[in-house]
């Protein structure tokens, strides 16, 4: 291994020096030559006889020099440059066939390189952490279902103990809380200022762990977890300069998390946001719990003690087992295999996998780019193929002149090398273009700041994997055509040297063009209708005053209510809708307020299957339709403007208590029931993928009261309208409609909120108008990969085509001369040579049409989120007519030009 | 005339090269490979160009160094050495070789009694 080592090292050396180590080789053999000359003339030769016999004995000397210089160096370096640098000519020359097949490769490398790109920055990030590597997560493990399930204290506290292979073992959580600043700020008029934080409630293990040192003051410590230890607030060097202006005597202030004053104790340095993504960290006071969660969900985290491993922590914790608690009793009841499992951190926050896995996922999606690089890259192989054969002369020559079979294959794949590499480069361009573009939106789209082990820089394993699938492209590409071009034909190239080409376009290609033209032809308008539903939002607007409205979560910080457990469920949802019903009756009494309703997320209401309860005579026809269902409140379609169309809209009868009545929007019921009225019908909801044979529960139906407009930001989609009593709404999405041009909308909701309740958070506060605009990225994305392919697809088609037609105009020529010379028209002699193609070409489209047909039938654009279309197919059909006849122009030009006296002095 | 001598085995040159420079110390390609020659008495062919060959694969590895200097009629030549490394291999193949050598004979040996 060292020797192989040194080799290498010596050989890169002389690659990089080869005139200097040549010359010292000269000189040598120049010496050796003079020694042995000198040697036979003492021995008592003539001069010219001892040179003569010196240099018989020391051996051909050129062949010497190349035997040495290839010793020395890279010898394969060379001929690669070369064919690369053939490559670059060739790819300059075939210009159109380079920027069609570039095109292609680019669009699927990009797809497959910022798959990779997103992978990476996920789930492959090391915490910038002094030896961030070690730091690991704990977790109570669901093995089947892959998912963590909640820890309790006693386990906790058995980590923190008894493990010798964790040290610093702690934990944290993120809450949200409103932070105050200022005093009685519940109003923006008394200058207070009032805004939703994530506040970390962390150990004092976190900080030594993170082996990062205050800027000010202290961190969070061991005291400070005591349940009556008066709160703490840690805030990072970001906070202290945006809400503190880096005031020196920040340590010792107070501000308000929700309703509990808490004390600054200090201030962390820039860059420091451990766990997660924080600048906030208040102490973790768990003591009185039975497990750790608060809100949602908490972290054990730890470092791996010095000279243990991921392996024997995990050794240790499994051998130590969980505790039995409520939550692993539950999940062992139900069936499923509960251990303690240690993780690496990055992965363990950023889902539920194992470090085996992601070598699998990083493999998959390697497979995937593979799979999509297959058919623009046969579709390559194709216009490789037509143009390779053009080459019969140039190939058979070198073949001739002792080129072996291997060197001309290389060199072919070494074009194709070329033009993937290219093209692998502008994909790696386009991720890193797409990593800046999330690293600058990333509260857009998460509506938080990115951990902060996020790299958004371009990993070495991102720009390997580029290269892994340029290779991929090259052999896909090029080895197909370079081994069937360098075959038998070949052989029979080199006997017919100096005549034209004799290759032929056999049957596989006409069956390959006939597929291109029906493949194309069959997804041209699916794709387009995807294309049009994606962006068709975007473009045509909400239809109504969308700036107008504010929206924004609403939440109630449970543990500060006193309530813990489930135990106080009922009485928190009591309190929580009395809160809301009062935050509406306070901001409709506001003047700038034109009014508020509180409901489902409006625009991301979920998606389920719904189906209409059939009536005598109907049972075969069941009418069922996929769409949206929003838990409204009596308001809802006044804030909004919608008009009801028939029946009647919720009125606060259907509220208390809460009737199983329904209203529809406009297309929904006339996906039910055609044009006859739903009013009375009942129609009841499931999860998309629930099984639509279950048993009917008369509790499950809602009757339709009311038809409703269509709002025009959803009109594509049914949607249905059901009652929700204020108590019944957790997941509560407040929209409120200001009149227009009022200054600090947002301030006034939060003020108004904080004003009825400190421990109700609002999260989120958008112009609605925002919130579509905000979905419309990510559609705007899915519509340009769905244009750049379908463009890709179809020069690629169009491209084959008109390889096809220069291919036959070529072959043909002679024979064109001839007939042109004995008199016949240029145009017929065309016709005639263009026949086969247009046979080909009808085929296609023919074939093409009915796919798409069919295609259409089985899957409408509507359920996958497209758009209708009329008359799409007949006016795809007539595109790549098009696109057919344009392709002929270039090759029918040329071949009446074909100049009968030529042809017939070269026949 | 049939010519008995023999040619160099596959792989073996590396192992002459080395055992010379050993015992000889420092020596230049052309001194390397008269004294090959002599060694073998003339039942060997040598073509000296492969000792060069040879010789820039071993200094490739390390196995042996080189170092300019003036030879015994002061011509300017490129001297080389056996390295520490060079000498462990050596014996590693020498070890080797023996073995292999030792093996062959056997294999050729008349069995005793035909």
């Amino acid at each position: 291994m060292v020797a192989w080592f040194n080799v290498m090292v010596s050989r890169l050396r002389g690659f990089f020096r080869p005139s200097t180590l040549d010359r010292e080789f000269n000189e040598e053999l120049e010496a050796h030559l003079a020694m042995a000359e000198e040697e036979k003339v003492r021995q008592g030769m003539s001069r010219d006889e001892a040179r003569r016999a010196a240099r018989i004995e020391l051996g051909g000397i050129t062949q010497l020099r190349e035997a040495g210089r290839e010793a020395r160096g890279l010898p394969w370096v060379d001929p690669f440059l070369l064919d690369a640098k053939l490559g670059l000519r060739m790819l300059r020359k075939h210009w159109g066939l380079s920027l069609v097949a570039g095109l292609a490769m680019t669009v699927v490398i990009s797809i497959g390189v910022v798959m990779f790109a997103f992978f990476e920055l996920a789930f492959q990030g090391i915490l910038p952490l002094d030896e961030g590597e070690r730091v690991v997560a704990v977790e109570a493990w669901d093995v089947k279902g892959r998912r963590e399930i909640d820890t309790s204290i006693q386990d906790f506290q058995r980590w923190r103990i008894e493990i010798e292979a964790l040290d610093d073992v702690g934990a944290f959580e993120t809450v949200q809380r409103n932070l105050i600043i200022g005093e009685g700020a519940f109003d923006s008029s008394s200058g207070g200022r009032v805004e939703l934080v994530s506040v970390a409630e962390i150990t004092a293990s976190g900080f030594r762990l993170a082996r990062v040192l205050p800027i000010l003051g202290r961190t969070v410590i061991d005291d400070d977890e005591h349940v009556s230890s008066p709160p703490i607030l840690v805030i990072g060097e970001e906070v202290w300069t945006s809400k503190f202006d880096r005031d020196p005597n920040v340590v010792g202030q107070t501000v308000r998390l929700g309703a509990t004053t808490h004390t600054v104790v200090g201030v962390m340095p820039e860059g420091f946001a451990f766990p997660v993504n924080h600048g906030f960290w208040t102490a973790f006071q768990r003591e009185s719990w039975d497990h750790l969660s608060a809100e949602s969900n908490s972290t054990v985290f730890a470092r791996l003690a010095p000279g243990s491993t991921l392996k024997s922590a995990q050794a240790e914790v499994a051998a130590l087992g969980l505790v039995p608690s409520a939550f692993t009793a539950q999940a062992i009841e139900e069936g499923r295999l509960v251990r303690a499992r240690v993780a690496p951190y990055t992965l363990a926050l950023m889902g539920d996998f194992d470090g085996g896995q992601m070598a699998w996922v990083a493999r998959i999606i390697f497979l995937l780019g593979a799979f999509l690089l297959a058919p623009p890259c046969a579709n390559i192989a194709i216009l490789v193929y037509a143009r390779t054969i053009t080459r019969q002369q140039e190939f058979a020559t070198r073949y001739a002149l002792g080129a072996g079979r291997r060197r001309i294959v290389s060199q072919l794949f070494v074009e194709l090398l070329v033009l993937a590499g290219v093209a692998a480069s502008v994909s790696l361009l386009v991720a890193a273009f797409a990593l800046k573009r999330v690293s600058a939106s990333v509260n857009a789209i998460a509506g938080d700041a990115a951990p902060f082990w996020f790299d958004f820089s371009l990993s070495l394993r991102t720009v390997l994997f580029a290269a892994g699938l340029a290779v991929v492209a090259a052999l896909i590409a090029g080895l197909g055509p370079a081994l069937k071009a360098t075959g038998r034909q070949i052989e029979s190239g080199v006997q017919s040297l100096g005549a034209r080409t004799s290759a032929k376009l056999g049957m596989t290609w006409a069956i390959l063009v006939v597929a291109q033209v029906a493949i194309s032809l069959a997804f041209l308008p699916l794709a387009v209708e995807l294309g049009w539903g994606t962006i068709r939002q975007g473009v045509l607007g909400p239809g109504f005053a969308a700036e107008q409205y504010l929206t924004a979560g609403l939440d109630l910080d449970r543990r500060s209510l006193g309530m813990t457990a489930a135990e106080a469920d009922e009485q928190y949802a009591l309190r929580f809708g009395a809160l809301q019903t009062e935050l509406i009756r306070r901001l409709e009494s506001k003047p700038e307020v034109r009014g508020a309703t509180i409901s489902g997320m409006p625009g991301a209401e979920p998606w389920v299957r719904i189906e209409l309860d059939p009536e005598v005579g109907e049972e075969d026809l069941r009418s069922r339709d996929g769409g949206r269902v929003n838990h409204v409140d009596a308001g809802f379609f006044d804030v909004f403007d919608i008009p009801v169309l028939a029946g009647r809209g919720l009125g606060q009868p259907d509220f208390e208590p809460v009737r199983r009545v329904a209203v529809v929007n406009k297309i929904l019921a006339q996906r039910l029931v055609g044009g006859r009225s739903p009013l009375g019908r009942r129609i009841r909801y499931s999860g998309q993928r629930a099984d639509p044979k279950a048993p009917t529960l008369a509790e499950d139906w809602y009757e339709i009261v009311g038809v409703v407009a269509d709002r025009p930001s959803n009109l594509d989609h049914g949607t249905v309208y059901l009652p929700a009593a204020p108590h019944e709404r957790f997941a509560a999405t407040l929209s409120v409609r200001f009149a227009p041009n009022v200054a600090d909308a947002a301030a006034v909701l939060r003020d108004t909120v904080v004003a009825v309740d400190p421990e109700m958070r609002v999260a989120e506060v958008e112009l609605l108008s925002e919130v579509y605009r905000g979905q419309q990225v990510g559609n705007n994305i899915g519509a340009a990969v769905i244009s750049a392919v379908t463009l890709s697809v179809l020069l690629l088609s169009a491209a084959g085509l008109y390889a096809l037609m220069s291919f036959t105009v070529n072959q043909r020529r002679r024979e064109i001369g001839i007939r042109a010379a004995l008199g016949a028209q240029p145009s017929r002699l065309l016709g005639a040579v263009f026949k086969r193609a247009a046979v080909q070409f009808g085929c296609g489209a023919v074939a093409g049409v009915a796919m798409a047909s069919i295609l259409d039938y089985v899957v409408p654009a509507e359920r996958i989120g497209g758009w209708s279309v009329p008359g799409i197919i007949p006016a795809a059909a007539a595109l790549m007519l098009l696109i057919g006849t344009l392709t002929v122009v270039g090759p029918a030009r040329r071949g009446l030009k074909v100049q009968p006296i030529e042809e017939l002095r070269d026949a | 005339m049939v010519d008995t001598r023999s040619q160099i085995l596959q792989g073996t040159l590396d192992l002459m090269v080395l055992k010379t420079l050993e015992q000889m110390g420092p020596l230049h390609g052309y001194g390397i490979a008269r004294r090959i020659e002599q060694v073998g008495e003339g039942a060997l062919v040598v073509n000296q160009g492969t000792i060069y060959l040879c010789l820039t694969r071993l200094v490739q590895k390390k196995w042996v160094s080189t170092e300019w200097g003036k030879s015994d009629n002061n011509r300017k030549a490129k001297f080389y050495a056996v390295t520490k490394a060079g000498q462990k291999q050596l014996a590693a193949e020498a070890e080797n070789w023996e073995r292999i050598a030792g093996v062959i004979a056997r294999v050729l040996q008349p069995v005793e009694g035909s």
